[in-house]
């Protein structure tokens, strides 16, 4: 790579990186682009145009996430998330009270569209981890409440539930095992829950940095 | 709930460097060469110092002509202040750190 392609790299790059930067940093733009003029070393000021357009995309997303519609998408992700921890507990309490039309209905909602399927799963599970999902679940709605009044300590308890989550999700793995039963055969359903999980969990933990929350 | 610094070791290192001359007022890639930050790490810290009122930021007109202006960036009093009581303990920690790598 020439010299001179570097500098034209970078030169885009900071154009670039000025553009993406959000409308109140402008001058925070301007200020990243203008510096380039007195970087002589071509290489080091490709590297100082890449950063520049890491922090215009970082200031981007901060700004993003402080509007109302990402607080009340991220709202709505997290009730998601305790909801789904609910669930569970849910069909158990349902099958043990033979409320069969509460497990019938919530067993459509289940892989097989039975809940007949997971009696030998529910029969084996111990009465100690419905309640752990239940502390997750509520742990996750804490966390919302408190991110939603944007008060400290959102993103500790998520990932505190998300924990539970996780200690739970190794419990019924081997209750799955010696039963036979798989609540969620597909594989990829179960990791996309985590993924979503870990993701929601990530913009919180951006969201609140950013109000200098924690 | 007001906002409150945002405390990180990228923090710690700028305000180490901005101590040292508090008066004096500092480019951003003089501060990148001082700090050790990239130019990603750098200006978000700024940015965020600049919000929190901690940091004062003006234009100046270049050097060189036909060159643009530059923006440069000095603790406000409040930062100062803020700087002194938090970071000053961790300050020969952090100077030690940089003069080991320079």
């Amino acid at each position: 790579m020439t010299q001179t392609l570097c500098r034209r790299m970078a030169k885009a790059l900071m154009r670039h990186a000025a553009r993406v930067m959000p409308a109140r940093e402008k001058n925070w733009g301007e200020a990243m682009q203008n510096e380039l003029q007195v970087i002589e070393d071509d290489q080091v000021a490709l590297n100082w145009a890449v950063g520049c357009v890491i922090a215009g995309y970082g200031e981007r997303m901060n700004t993003l996430l402080q509007t109302w519609y990402a607080r009340a998408a991220l709202a709505l992700l997290i009730g998601m998330l305790a909801l789904r921890e609910f669930f569970a507990p849910l069909l158990i309490f349902a099958y043990r009270t033979q409320e069969l039309g509460l497990a019938h209905f919530l067993g459509l909602r289940t892989a097989g569209d039975d809940y007949r399927r997971l009696i030998p799963l529910m029969d084996a599970t111990p009465a100690w981890l419905p309640l752990l999902w239940v502390a997750a679940g509520l742990l996750f709605l804490v966390a919302l409440w408190r991110m939603l009044r944007r008060m400290d300590g959102s993103v500790v308890l998520f990932f505190l539930a998300f924990a539970l989550d996780l200690a739970g999700a190794v419990a019924a793995k081997s209750i799955e095992a010696s039963t036979s039963v798989i609540a969620t055969p597909n594989l990829m359903v179960r990791a996309a829950g985590e993924v979503l999980m870990l993701s929601t969990g990530f913009v919180l933990w951006r969201m609140t940095r950013k109000s200098g929350l924690s | 709930m007001g906002r409150r610094p945002i405390f990180s070791s990228q923090t710690d290192r700028l305000l180490a460097v901005l101590i040292k001359e508090p008066q004096v007022w500092q480019h951003g890639y003089a501060l990148m060469k001082q700090t050790g930050l990239q130019s990603g790490t750098l200006y978000p810290v700024l940015v965020r110092l600049s919000d929190q009122g901690l940091l004062e930021a003006e234009w100046r007109d270049a050097d060189k002509p036909g060159r643009p202006r530059r923006h440069v960036y000095r603790l406000t009093p409040a930062g100062l202040a803020f700087a002194r009581e938090k970071i000053a303990p961790a300050r020969k920690k952090i100077g030690a750190m940089l003069g080991a790598k320079a």
